[in-house]
């Protein structure tokens, strides 16, 4: 079986709601072989564009989409170091759901696969005051801040964030990512929020972080 | 509503789309949407008893001028913003009537688990099920039982009354265009 296939297999079982089909797919593919980064980049991340794709295309329902994702946690997890082997990591970042949001599994999901590429993730939880975010951003120097929202008004209580960070003067240094399933519906609502950039899904979290970090460090270099 | 409305504290006529078009917010949009358009026009204030339901939500408001509860759903709606938030903290998974009676169905056709695996899954997720209780309908505590027992959690009724529902939508009715024949709430 070659890992294209593997990854079809997993977006069944993920549909399918078929947790240790999920489990067992993976394993296989590490047996074949396939190291855990390979089965990530390779096997689990097409699965979850895929998952995106159907979900945004209404092909299956909000509760399918919820407990597909929940196995695609649990597949990131099994691929994951167990303790972290990362000796020399690209900072720190916090993240969290904003004030009133609760909705954890796509915020959980991206600090997994931030913390598989190397970042010192702080995850604050769900129902994250403003202040809190930033008080922890200016503890730990992290360089970017990710506020996580499900939906429209949620979403906007992230413009707080956005005020406080400019208000200390801090917009340069601390960089703001949104994410959350309302900013792929409605893109234009990550500038309403004040947002410095977003990614489509967790996969493409880490490239974000990247890209923000570096504007970070050519605004603090100038 | 229904109550409040029986009793005279809130006034208008109430519409009511399928609670499943939650499932799919695009279509519970384009369905909203629709009866909007259609009310459109009509004298009276609209106000709409939708908490974030869509990824649009808000913008349906500004775009027909309606009013909306200021709730993020239905469950807050009835316990508020503080308690809501108290009970999430908890781990809570919350059971309103119209859900406790469809339970079964909901877990295993709309979310297509099969009891380990919704058991595996509340578990991790959820630390206690709780049945707001407005006392308007007896409490299914047979069914509640038997949704315990499937997921493994446990599970209490906490009372609610009326109140926070009820300013929310005197508070939203306040923020409804009125057309010049009328006032209703719909």
């Amino acid at each position: 079986m070659n890992i294209a296939d593997f990854s079809d297999q997993l977006l069944t079982a993920m549909i399918n709601a078929d947790r240790a089909g999920a489990a067992d797919i993976i394993e296989c593919a590490v047996a074949a072989g396939v190291d855990p980064p390979r089965v990530i980049a390779h096997i689990l991340d097409p699965a979850i564009v895929s998952l995106g794709r159907l979900w945004e295309g209404e092909a299956i329902s909000l509760a399918q989409g919820f407990v597909a994702s929940k196995i695609a946690e649990d597949a990131l997890l099994r691929c994951l170091p167990v303790g972290g082997v990362h000796q020399h990591t690209k900072g720190a970042v916090v993240i969290g759901n904003i004030e009133d949001d609760f909705h954890s599994l796509g915020r959980r999901t991206v600090g997994l696969f931030l913390t598989a590429a190397g970042w010192d993730v702080y995850d604050l939880g769900n129902d994250v005051p403003a202040e809190q975010f930033l008080k922890k951003a200016l503890e730990v120097n992290a360089c970017v801040i990710g506020a996580s929202a499900m939906m429209q008004t949620t979403a906007l209580n992230i413009r707080r964030l956005r005020r406080l960070i400019d208000a200390r003067g801090l917009r340069d240094r601390i960089k703001l990512a949104v994410g959350g399933a309302v900013f792929n519906w409605r893109p234009e609502l990550v500038a309403e929020v004040g947002g410095d950039g977003t990614a489509h899904n967790a996969v493409g979290a880490d490239q974000l972080f990247i890209r923000l970090q570096s504007q970070v460090k050519r605004e603090v270099a100038q | 509503m229904e109550e409040l409305h029986r009793l005279g504290l809130i006034r208008g006529e109430l519409l009511f789309l399928d609670s499943m078009l939650h499932m799919y917010p695009p279509l519970l949009e384009a369905t909203l949407t629709a009866a909007l358009e259609h009310h459109d026009g009509q004298s009276g204030r609209l106000v709409l008893v939708y908490g974030d339901c869509s990824a649009r939500m808000l913008d349906l408001v500004r775009r027909f001028r309606v009013g909306r509860v200021n709730v993020i759903n239905c469950a807050q709606l009835l316990v508020g913003r503080d308690r809501y938030r108290l009970l999430m903290r908890e781990g809570a998974f919350l059971v309103l009537p119209e859900w406790a009676r469809r339970w079964e169905h909901l877990m295993s056709s709309e979310l297509g688990l099969t009891r380990g695996v919704a058991r595996e899954l509340m578990g991790e997720n959820r630390v206690v099920l709780v049945y707001l209780d407005t006392g308007l309908v007896p409490a299914p505590e047979q069914e509640l039982a038997e949704f315990s027992s499937y997921t493994g959690l446990p599970w209490r009724v906490e009372a609610v009354t009326l109140d926070s529902m009820l300013a929310a939508l005197l508070e939203a009715e306040a923020g409804a265009r009125i057309e010049p024949d009328g006032q209703e709430m719909r």
